[in-house]
């Protein structure tokens, strides 16, 4: 029995039926949950249970939502208002676009959000395709082929699952210093392309997504390996790539250690080293204004990503994580 | 199916032989990158932390010179204390939460399940860094607004990011970072428990506590296992949380409060980058002997139950 998250993908199927509106498969969605959930009447509850449990989740909800509506509330503040107002209400003046406006110039001569803003999207979106399209060629190759040092290869990148960038970041310096990739955006970029989650991730899914057969046909037809792949394996492959593209997106964006440590010159920081940098010099400046920048940079750096994982979150398969594990 | 298909099976791997090439073309792009960015500098890393340089004398090469100095060092064990006491604290409290949430939305106990799952989750997607900005100013002891809470209701100020108390508000912050998505995993975990053995425990009026406890929680045990092992080595290498808050209350988190802090301060801060390299490597065999060591218990357990 497969997991009930890794049901085979309905979208892009090539001739397939046409895709669903959304309507269609916000109502098909909620039959399946009804289905697959039993009816709370039969667990034998006490009444009153439901609400108890409701209000747990709303208490943890709040626990949730308290940075964000902070950090929301105070992007309107004067320096001082962040200060001296009460954190969970508003204060006038009204400061917003104040301080949106100054997210694009050089406010204290360390460098200009929205620049890092472009590097943090740039690195990211390069990463995070790269990375998919490795994990795609290379998860579909441990999955359907064997081959010579299959086992032993594989075996390695597990272990690279051990490894993660924190620990690599100053190797990567020591190479780096040699080779003269320091301050170069490769010297980014690429490492963060490495994902042997990804691959991890990838291999799973075509195992558990990809019937051997439908291969097989295609090879009896005479289709070259690199056709059945394009043309077959990958269009049912979506829901895991979106889930590798999605992790590998966020782990680039949110990286802190390893543009700290490479870049040197302000201009290629992404956001989290350059707020890292403010944040260092706001405290000794005296009035440069940087809190409400800090604030306001922050809020600008999460709103992508919800709206990212919003956005794709019908696609996300964490569940692969346990893939083998569960077997 | 597995009976019939046996010579269907040698047939396929004569075909597998003869595809061994294209097997090898697919997956070659990533082992490049994976062994460029990953495989030749750790190599290099511990090439490097066999070396030492000398102000006088430049680089000798001094064998495990730099390992006896990272071993005998008590700050370094110091830091990785510290981060083993923060995980053993922070992992089974989120897990605990993570799997009651999950239960919860499994069984679909509570109202709007769908809304808090995705509530949840939101944390995964700010970086670290802004949750400990967020985070800092809200624990701030002058001006953050918990404290002004606890000086209306008559409470004296309450230093969050004392030294005391550091560890507590980093415990915190993991907590609110990582709940919601160890609670999704275990979610889909527990969606893979088949029905009818739930439906068969209810027919025999099992008390729902015991369906939890004794059916639910053994069969998702290797997706606990699995969490456990992905949150004890984000644990180990602790780094953003502390380093930010650092900004907060100067003082507190020293150059060695975790072996991450320590080998950057080490290498980059300090240019000590041989013996960084070598701080590297022992934390990397600590993660590596912490990992083991937890596989095999699993293991072991399975083989008796």
């Amino acid at each position: 029995m497969s997991a009930p998250t890794i049901s085979p993908p309905a979208v892009g199927l090539p001739g397939g039926p046409r895709s669903e509106t959304r309507r269609e498969r916000k109502r098909r969605e909620r039959l399946e949950e009804q289905d697959a959930n039993i009816p709370v009447e039969f667990y034998g509850l006490k009444r009153g249970t439901v609400s108890v449990l409701t209000a747990c989740c709303v208490l943890f909800a709040i626990f949730t939502l308290i940075p964000i509506v902070w950090i929301i509330i105070n992007s309107t503040k004067t320096q001082a208002n962040i200060f001296q107002s009460f954190g969970f209400w508003f204060a006038r003046p009204f400061e917003f676009f104040h301080t949106f406006g100054n997210l694009f110039k050089d406010v204290d001569g360390d460098g200009t959000y929205a620049h890092w803003f472009g590097n943090t999207v740039l690195y990211s979106a390069v990463a995070g395709v790269g990375a998919t399209v490795l994990a795609a060629y290379g998860g579909y190759g441990f999955a359907r082929f064997e081959f010579r040092g299959a086992r032993l290869f594989f075996a390695v990148i597990l272990a690279g699952l051990l490894v993660p960038i924190t620990l690599v970041a100053v190797p990567l310096y020591l190479v780096y210093a040699k080779v003269h990739l320091i301050n170069s955006i490769w010297g980014m970029i690429m490492p963060s392309m490495v994902s042997p989650v990804g691959l991890y991730l990838m291999r799973t899914y075509v195992d558990l997504s990809i019937p051997r057969e439908i291969l097989d046909a295609a090879r009896i037809d005479g289709a070259s390996e690199m056709r059945i792949f394009h043309r077959i394996a990958l269009p049912l492959m979506v829901p895991g790539l979106l889930t590798v593209l999605l992790l590998s997106i966020a782990t680039t964006w949110n990286n802190y250690i390893l543009p700290l440590i490479i870049f040197s010159t302000n201009d290629l920081f992404p956001t989290t080293v350059g707020m890292g940098l403010w944040l260092q010099h706001a405290g000794n400046s005296g009035d440069t204004n940087l809190f409400p920048l800090l604030v306001m940079g922050g809020l600008m750096t999460i709103i992508p990503m919800i709206a990212l994982f919003a956005v794709l979150q019908r696609y996300w398969r964490g569940g692969l994580l346990l893939g083998s594990v569960a077997n | 199916m597995t009976g019939a298909a046996l010579p269907l099976a040698r047939r396929r791997s004569a075909y597998a032989r003869r595809r061994g090439r294209s097997g090898l073309t697919f997956v070659t792009p990533f082992m490049i990158v994976f062994t460029l960015f990953m495989v030749v500098p750790l190599a290099y890393a511990i090439y490097q932390s066999l070396y030492t340089t000398k102000l006088i004398g430049g680089t000798t090469f001094s064998g495990f010179a730099n390992y006896a100095t990272v071993l005998r060092s008590g700050p370094f064990w110091g830091g990785v204390a510290r981060v083993i006491i923060f995980g053993a604290i922070q992992i089974p409290i989120m897990l605990a939460i993570a799997f009651f949430f999950a239960t919860i939305f499994d069984l679909g106990v509570a109202r709007w399940g769908r809304v808090f799952r995705a509530i949840f989750f939101v944390p995964f997607a700010v970086p670290i860094v802004v949750s400990s900005l967020m985070w800092g100013f809200l624990f701030d002891p002058s001006y953050g607004p918990f404290n002004r809470i606890m000086n209306t209701a008559g409470f004296h100020n309450f230093n969050w990011l004392s030294s005391g108390l550091m560890i507590p508000a980093i415990i915190i912050i993991a907590i609110w970072e990582w709940t919601g998505y160890n609670s999704v995993i275990l979610y889909t975990a527990l969606k893979s428990v088949p029905r009818d053995v739930i439906e068969a425990a209810i027919l025999d009026d099992t008390p729902l506590w015991k369906i939890i406890l004794r059916i639910k929680l053994p069969l998702v045990r290797p997706a606990i296992v699995m969490l456990v092992f992905i949150n004890t080595i984000g644990a180990l290498q602790l780094f953003v949380e502390p380093y930010i808050l650092n900004n907060y209350q100067a003082g507190v988190v020293t150059n060695t409060w975790t072996p991450v802090i320590d080998i950057y301060s080490t290498a980059i801060s300090n240019g000590e980058y041989q013996l960084g390299a070598a701080m590297a490597v022992v934390l990397a065999f600590v993660i590596i002997a912490i990992s083991v060591t937890s596989l095999t218990f699993r293991n072991r357990r399975r083989d008796f139950g």
